[in-house]
């Protein structure tokens, strides 16, 4: 027994002189030593836990969780023990004097108690070497950056727990540097622990792992000094390690006692849905208060001045509905793209200029008549006259009011036209035809156009149809048949005797009045 | 009798079988100028205002010629009346001709040129229309002066533009105005006087003229 005891402190001893870091990769001889001290641990630990089926820690080819299995199946009633033992000194303060009466048994099996969770601990942090490993840490030194090291898996529960932990053990440190004297020493803890009580009832959690722990500072103290930084550390190690199984028990008590409601959840360290579900319920709460205040003014729909604190809208950003493009930031890449495209532009001769569209001559334009401010050279009667003429027999219309210089030298331009196109042979353009109104008389066509075809013809301006205005069919006398020829002369001789009546009785009524005038 | 068988006669079957045999309808040649108001002669006579005399005087063979010869009406001037005589000969041949001559020498007094009013003549459906400037507006002192001179405007042109385009003959005596030519142009040319007379521009007035033209051409 003393010699696995020694190999079991050694091992411990070992182990926190380690650097944490070191932790971090799989080492095996640290892994050795690790169980060695765990069993060493937990066998300190047995006598004080009679329930437990296992003698010894097993470790020989077993695997981390089958050790702390092993381990958590002594611990778990063990604790339960403690607590219902701590409850009775809670409720009966005078049998904590009592307890100053160490037993030496108690006393080793504390600190083995404590090197045991520690050990557990250790254990842990195999499987999460980055938690245990800066846990470790933490409680050698004071507890700086316990955020870090602790691992997401298990949460922010343990974040509290650590702050906690790091509150307690400064206070266990400055305890435990003040005095060794028993019962002075116990009383002071004993008020300030009281007072604590009476302020803090939210945290029974961390006054409890308090009491425990000074439980165990109680039982510890009175012990050689050899012990203290073993203690202290253990003593931090096992608060942690109550705590955790505090937690443990925390979650079973809520598994059981979850129709029990608060009172039951707040006696104990909150499961972590636990805290889920109050984070939440809080959330709700928040919005539920947020959703029936009234809204702020952004919030509302239109609001005028008067209903918003002064100078409020100057706080707040405003959001503009802009229908106006922004002005273009002038760089120099954008001068440059300008001036690019100017100096393409001048090179290819593609510029942007408005065209005309063209008129197309559409209808004949209208003759303009210049109004004539002389006194006109013709009078009035020629003047009529020349109307007259123009509406019987438009033929000999004359030109229309223009300069006679202008005719002139129109005449001579159409004659000199007239020549050039001759030269070129029938291959002239003719003039735009632009509708014109005229009208046409029978007159050789060579007579009234201007400009002679080269080719002499002496087609009538009329069509035949427009010259002739009868009906049927038309035939020469060498054309007609004897009964045609017939039929014509028997019209004619028709047509006479009707003039001949015609003219007889003219002549008749008038003999006959004058007859009656002379009678 | 007539009445009777007039009436009878209105049943088509009888009619044929009872009715006489009328005399036909007289027809009578239109009277001569000579052989109206039982073969008395027909006189015009149109007086002569003074400033009209001396060119009566000298214009008095064109005035004559054509009354005389083609017109066949007797002309004379009646010294001491101061006025013109006209007088049907017995070989007129229409009564008209005997006015119409006496509008022309009446024309001619009103300060027409002979040329312009031998149209009278040759045309019968020219007017003469004469009205005042106050008939249009009411003006006095300077702005009659001011009117007048518009209606001429500088050496007459705008007179002479009138004329041009509605085929009229102007005369402004003073305050009268004498208009020679059909009644369509008539009408145009007093529209545009009237313009002037009221006091538009004479731009203004010449462009409604070139429309007014412009479209009268047209229409042949």
């Amino acid at each position: 027994m003393a010699t696995t005891t020694d190999a079991g402190v050694e091992a411990l001893n070992r182990l926190k002189e380690i650097d944490p870091p070191s932790l971090l990769a799989p080492n095996p001889a640290l892994s050795q030593t690790a169980r060695t001290a765990s069993q060493y641990l937990f066998s300190s630990l047995r006598p004080f836990s009679q329930k437990s089926p296992l003698d010894q820690l097993l470790v020989d080819g077993y695997d981390a969780e089958q050790i702390w299995h092993q381990i958590d199946i002594q611990s778990q009633p063990l604790l339960s023990t403690l607590r219902r033992r701590l409850k009775q000194l809670v409720n009966n303060p005078e049998e904590i004097s009592k307890l100053k009466a160490p037993s030496d048994v108690a006393n080793k099996a504390e600190p083995k108690n404590n090197q045991d969770e520690w050990e557990e601990e250790e254990s842990d942090g195999f499987d999460e070497e980055l938690d245990e490993g800066d846990e470790d840490v933490d409680e050698d030194e004071e507890g700086v950056e316990k955020e870090e090291g602790k691992g997401e898996e298990e949460g922010n529960e343990d974040e509290d727990e650590e702050d906690e932990e790091s509150a307690e053990e400064d206070e266990e440190e400055k305890g435990e540097g003040v005095g060794i004297e028993d019962k002075f020493f116990k009383i002071n803890e004993l008020n300030a622990f009281l007072k604590k009580e009476e302020v803090d009832k939210g945290e029974q959690d961390s006054e409890d792992d308090d009491m425990l722990d000074e439980a165990g500072d109680f039982e510890m103290e009175e012990d050689d000094d050899d012990e203290d930084e073993e203690e202290e550390e253990l003593e931090e190690e096992e608060e942690e390690e109550e705590e955790e199984e505090e937690e443990e028990e925390g979650k079973e008590k809520t598994r059981y006692d979850d129709l029990s409601g608060d009172k039951v959840k707040k006696n104990k360290t909150p499961s972590t849905h636990e805290k889920q579900l109050e984070k939440l319920q809080s959330k709700i709460a928040q919005m539920e208060k947020a959703n029936v205040e009234p809204k702020t003014w952004t919030m509302q729909g239109e609001v005028t001045a008067a209903k918003r604190p002064t100078n409020s809208a100057l706080e707040v950003d405003l959001d503009f509905e802009h229908n106006v493009r922004p002005t273009p930031v002038i760089t120099e890449e954008v001068t440059a793209s300008l001036e690019d495209m100017i100096q393409k532009r001048i090179i290819e001769g593609i510029f942007n200029d408005v065209q005309r569209a063209p008129k197309l001559p559409s209808k004949a334009p209208r003759e303009v008549k210049e109004l004539d401010d002389n006194k006109s050279k013709q009078g009035l009667a020629e003047l009529y006259e020349q109307e007259y003429v123009q509406k019987i027999d438009p033929t000999s219309a004359p030109l229309s009011f223009k300069d006679e210089l202008k005719n002139e030298a129109s005449m001579l331009f159409k004659r000199l036209c007239l020549k050039l196109d001759a030269l070129s042979h029938f291959n002239f353009a003719p003039k735009p035809v632009i509708e014109d109104m005229s009208f046409q008389t029978n007159v050789p066509a060579l007579a009234m156009e201007e400009i002679a075809p080269v080719a002499v013809s002496d087609a009538a301006m009329l069509a035949p149809e427009e010259v002739f205005d009868g009906k049927g069919d038309v035939k020469e006398e060498t054309e007609l048949t004897q009964a045609e020829r017939k039929r014509r002369r028997a019209n004619k001789k028709r047509k006479f005797k009707a003039e001949e009546v015609k003219r007889s009785e003219k002549k008749a009524p008038v003999n006959a009045v004058s007859s009656q005038v002379n009678g | 009798m007539q009445s009777n068988q007039e009436s009878s006669s209105m049943e088509v079957d009888v009619a044929t079988s009872e009715q006489k045999v009328l005399p036909p309808k007289p027809k009578f040649e239109p009277l001569k100028p000579h052989e109206m108001s039982s073969g008395q002669v027909q006189f015009r006579k149109v007086s002569v205002p003074p400033h009209r005399y001396t060119p009566l005087k000298k214009a008095w063979m064109d005035i004559y010629t054509p009354v005389y010869e083609q017109m066949k009406v007797d002309l004379r001037m009646n010294l001491k009346a101061r006025k013109v005589e006209l007088k049907t000969r017995h070989d007129t041949p229409d009564i008209s001709n005997l006015q119409k001559c006496a509008d022309f020498v009446h024309a001619f007094m009103l300060g027409f040129d002979v040329i312009d009013a031998i149209a009278l003549l040759r045309l019968d459906e020219l007017y003469v229309e004469s009205f005042e400037i106050k008939d249009v507006k009411t003006l006095r002192g300077d702005h009659l002066s001011r009117a007048i001179g518009r209606l001429s405007g500088k050496g007459g042109k705008t007179k002479f533009a009138i004329e041009n385009a509605s085929k009229t003959r102007i005369v402004i005596a003073d305050t009268k105005i004498h208009i020679l030519g059909s009644f369509a142009n008539i009408k145009i040319a007093r529209d545009s006087l009237c313009y002037l007379i009221m006091g538009s521009p004479a731009g203004k007035v010449y462009s409604k003229l070139r429309a007014v033209s412009a479209r009268l051409a047209e229409r042949f």
